[in-house]
């Protein structure tokens, strides 16, 4: 029987003293009853977990996407109000100053006879007429055959 | 991210808008039509062969603008031709080109096609004037030059 109370303990009785009973309740029982927290520890609480978790308010991102936004709806505005189908217009006004210089057979009217005329000169001699440098670059080439013929086109000379 | 989404939301209702105010212009009953078309140029050089051409080209009565210039027929005129891009957008041009090669083209050619918008119900009438045609040796040639429509 001795035996059987040292080897098999499932029989002995869980007895606690009244004082240690006393001792575990104050330490482990809730202090307030369910609702009855006090509002200055519920205020102190929040205080705590406000420090850890609000994140600091960051206003200089905040405007860095509203400048963005703003720059890319004025990108969509000019897109959409620039008439794109429009052909940029170039600009006439070296062929006018080389008009005078432009009549190379010296027939009274520059046409498109003076830019064939130089045309063939420059690719019959190595040397050509530097007479014949129509815009100044001191080369007398194919610009030059350009500039005599965009003069024979410019629409203020018309002849209808 | 949700910035991001705004930035979209605001560019795709400034989309709407512009998209809608343009639909609208377009829509507007009071409007002139509108119609492209091609007008062929053809120089008729006999049997001398064509090395330089210049000719100006305006409408006489209704309204048209030139949108484009088209080289010719010949390897010789395929490149686009001299002009002013101040006619473009215009109803009078002046056209050139000229070939300091061999092969050059004799007989009836398309020298260039100009593209023109026609506004409005009346079809338009053009006034075509030769200024100057010449073979390779650069003396001027008797030509013929007319214009043919469509396509």
């Amino acid at each position: 029987m001795a035996n059987k109370e040292e080897h098999f303990d499932e029989d002995l009785e869980l007895r606690v003293s009244a004082d240690l009973r006393a001792d575990l309740n104050t330490l482990f029982e809730p202090r307030f009853a369910k609702g009855e927290v006090p509002p200055e520890i519920d205020r102190a609480v929040l205080d705590r977990a406000r420090q850890h978790l609000v994140r600091p308010q960051r206003r200089r991102p905040v405007l860095r996407w509203v400048a963005s936004a703003a720059a890319v709806a004025a990108v969509i505005i000019l897109t959409f109000s620039l008439n794109l189908t429009k052909e940029p217009r170039l600009s006439t006004d070296s062929s006018g100053r080389a008009e005078a210089q432009a009549d190379i057979d010296r027939n009274g009217r520059v046409d498109i006879l003076d830019a064939f005329t130089l045309a063939r000169h420059i690719e019959s001699t190595s040397q050509p007429d530097l007479k014949l440098d129509i815009n100044g670059d001191g080369l007398v080439n194919r610009d030059d055959v350009d500039l005599v013929a965009f003069a024979a086109v410019r629409l203020d000379k018309g002849i209808l | 991210m949700k910035n991001l989404i705004v930035i979209i939301s605001v560019c795709m209702c400034l989309m709407v808008r512009v998209m809608a105010q343009r639909s609208e212009h377009s829509d507007r009953p009071d409007e002139p039509r509108v119609r492209f078309a091609p007008l062929r140029i053809y120089l008729d050089s006999g049997a001398r062969p064509l090395a330089a051409f210049q000719f100006e080209l305006k409408a006489t009565t209704g309204r048209i603008k030139i949108v484009g210039v088209e080289g010719g027929q010949h390897s010789a005129y395929q490149k686009p031709p001299y002009y002013d891009p101040a006619a473009l957008a215009n109803d009078r041009i002046i056209i050139a080109g000229f070939n300091t090669g061999s092969e050059l083209p004799a007989g009836r050619t398309r020298i260039a096609t100009v593209h023109l918008q026609i506004i409005g119900d009346v079809e338009p009438d053009y006034e075509l004037k030769l200024a100057v045609a010449a073979d390779a040796d650069g003396k001027e040639i008797p030509t013929e030059i007319t214009f043919g429509k469509g396509e």
